[in-house]
């Protein structure tokens, strides 16, 4: 199993090598609101705890590095689903968990290496040890596995990259914003607080500001448990909608993925 | 006696109100070439993902070597080596990349993946291309590579389905001589399916497949036979009243109308049969040809394989 994921791994990240304007893509998307976003509301927003907002809004937006790098990744399961890859991947000794478990870890590597690099420009925004640059390193890295398995999730059940594409930034972006990464989430009106309080984007930021030593929400107990259990069930999820025998039983017509005449 | 590369017993498989697949009944002995013949929709594809451990039967069972498909798929998977009909090749990845992804597919360690990716290259002739992108390649080396990529673990069963689709005749005799040197020097048996009759030929054993049912099974000598040593193909309004005459008088073994035309297979005297055609009202064209897998199945459907 171990052989198959690290070959999953290894081919979508020499995939990305060759494409490289998919890492600059993503990698410009947290500079952009970096730039725009913290830079303009720097000089208005009042935080109750008096950090300057560039600095609140850093840790969202190295999770918002995360969560596009590992969730848009899983567009790679696609692809190869419309391409006809995927059968043969679903067909090798190890199974579908292999294939998940590939994926997971591609789709983390390239989650943490945009965030990487936006961290590359925390000394101009935060004041921050090497030690808890460490700590960052691996809120980052659990930011990013958890992004990498929603985003397989989401995969799992479709069936073309134009809708992928669509569906998954639909989901992104609300998850982004009702998280507290831009602004506290409990100043939102009760539904949407409540939402914050279990959206595991909420939690991934709150691991980087504890990383970074600025002050949370929640309990780290609640963090860990939110992304534990958002990575179990997500990854239980995709494993049942990707099995195919799980998937095709019942098809009033033979699938397209699956060729079958 | 070895345990059969394939046993499949009463295999069909339904979509919902759809019945792709009736019920398949195949053995396929070791080193065997066994071939499955149908137009689109006839059901191979659908028995090929049967067999390849990637559909649930709804009905019947099928071992691979036996290895049952649905409770042991893990040790099915390992002996098999499957072809699909879209190229399963990675465009963004060099040849040898390519292998090296498919070895770790097959759970080749890493210690053994040079080697097995060197011989794979050798093997098919891949080698200068190695280092070349895969959407580089003509289509041919592209469906050389995905053969290279199937075989590459030494599976003991190969499922190719239309695997010479597209490719000009070259790399057709080259996939094809592949693929006989895998069943001599392996002893590998091979499973697939094909739209050119002619290829079917060589096999040991056809299926022929319509509407999702086995409408003949035999060697090809075996489905030839009805129609004896030649077929006179006749067209023209006077064609059917032509086939009626010559098979009264005993000269016609078979007669099958098709498309306009009527094949008559002849039990001897073809030259007498043709010359009959000559001079005979109503008919626009007569051919004296050798019978081919497309008469037998046009026979037993009143169709072509090739839609």
């Amino acid at each position: 199993m171990a052989t198959t994921a690290l070959a999953i791994t290894t081919r979508d990240l020499r995939r990305v090598r060759r494409q490289p304007s998919r890492l600059l893509g993503g990698v410009a998307r947290p500079f952009v609101w970096l730039l725009l976003v913290a830079t303009g509301y720097n000089s208005i927003a009042q935080l109750p705890s008096g950090i300057p907002y560039r600095e609140f809004v850093y840790p969202g937006v190295l999770v918002m590095a995360c969560l596009f790098g590992g969730a848009l990744t899983a567009v790679s399961t696609v692809y190869d689903r419309e391409f006809g890859m995927l059968r043969l991947m679903l067909a090798s000794p190890a199974g579908s968990g292999a294939v998940l478990l590939g994926r997971t870890l591609s789709a983390t590597v390239m989650g943490v290496t945009q965030a990487l690099v936006v961290l590359g420009a925390a000394p101009f925004i935060v004041d921050v040890s090497p030690t808890r640059l460490l700590l960052v390193f691996g809120a980052l890295v659990i930011a990013s596995a958890v992004s990498a398995v929603l985003g397989l999730m989401v995969a799992s059940r479709l069936r073309s990259v134009e809708n992928f594409a669509g569906i998954i930034n639909v989901l992104l972006f609300p998850l982004l914003f009702l998280s507290g990464a831009l602004y506290p989430a409990a100043r939102l009106p009760r539904p949407l607080a409540l939402f914050a309080s279990v959206n595991p984007v909420t939690h991934m930021v709150e691991l980087v500001r504890r990383a970074l030593g600025q002050s949370t929400e929640f309990p780290l107990a609640m963090n860990v448990a939110v992304l534990a259990g958002t990575a179990v069930t997500a990854f239980a999820l995709a494993a049942v909608f990707f099995d195919p025998e799980a998937r095709l039983i019942g098809r009033t017509r033979p699938a397209r993925a699956t060729g079958a005449s | 006696m070895s345990t059969p590369a394939i046993e499949a017993t009463g295999l069909g498989r339904d979509y919902g109100e759809v019945r792709a697949l009736e019920a398949l009944d195949l053995v396929v002995p070791s080193g065997a070439l066994v071939g499955l013949l149908g137009p689109n929709g006839a059901g191979k594809t659908t028995a090929m993902l049967l067999l390849a451990t990637l559909l649930a039967p709804s009905r019947g069972h099928a071992r691979i070597f036996g290895h049952d498909v649905v409770r042991d798929r893990r040790s099915a998977r390992r002996r098999l080596g499957l072809v699909f009909q879209e190229p399963t090749v990675d465009p963004f990845l060099t040849v040898r990349e390519n292998l090296e992804f498919a070895a770790g597919m097959a759970g080749v360690s890493r210690r053994d993946t040079r080697a097995v990716v060197d011989g794979a290259l050798e093997r098919m002739g891949l080698g200068p291309r190695a280092s070349q992108l895969a959407r580089e390649l003509s289509g041919g080396w592209r469906r050389l590579a995905d053969i290279a990529r199937a075989t590459l673990h030494g599976p003991a069963l190969l499922i190719l389905d239309e695997p010479t689709v597209g490719l000009d005749p070259e790399h057709r005799e080259r996939l094809w001589s592949f693929l006989d040197s895998e069943r001599r020097a392996r002893g590998a048996a091979v499973l697939f399916s094909t739209h050119y009759l002619d290829e079917a030929e060589p096999a040991d054993r056809v299926l022929m497949l319509a509407k999702g049912r086995v409408v003949a099974d035999g060697t090809p000598r075996d489905l030839l036979a009805p129609f004896g040593d030649a077929v006179l193909e006749v067209e023209g309004p006077g064609a059917a009243s032509f086939a009626s005459a010559l098979q009264g008088d005993g000269h016609a073994k078979i007669v099958v109308p098709s498309e306009g035309a009527v094949r008559i297979g002849l039990d001897g005297r073809k030259e007498h049969a043709l010359e009959r055609a000559a001079g005979a009202a109503g008919l626009t064209r007569s051919v004296l040809r050798a019978p081919t897998l497309e008469d037998a199945y046009f026979a037993r459907t009143g169709a072509r394989v090739a839609t």
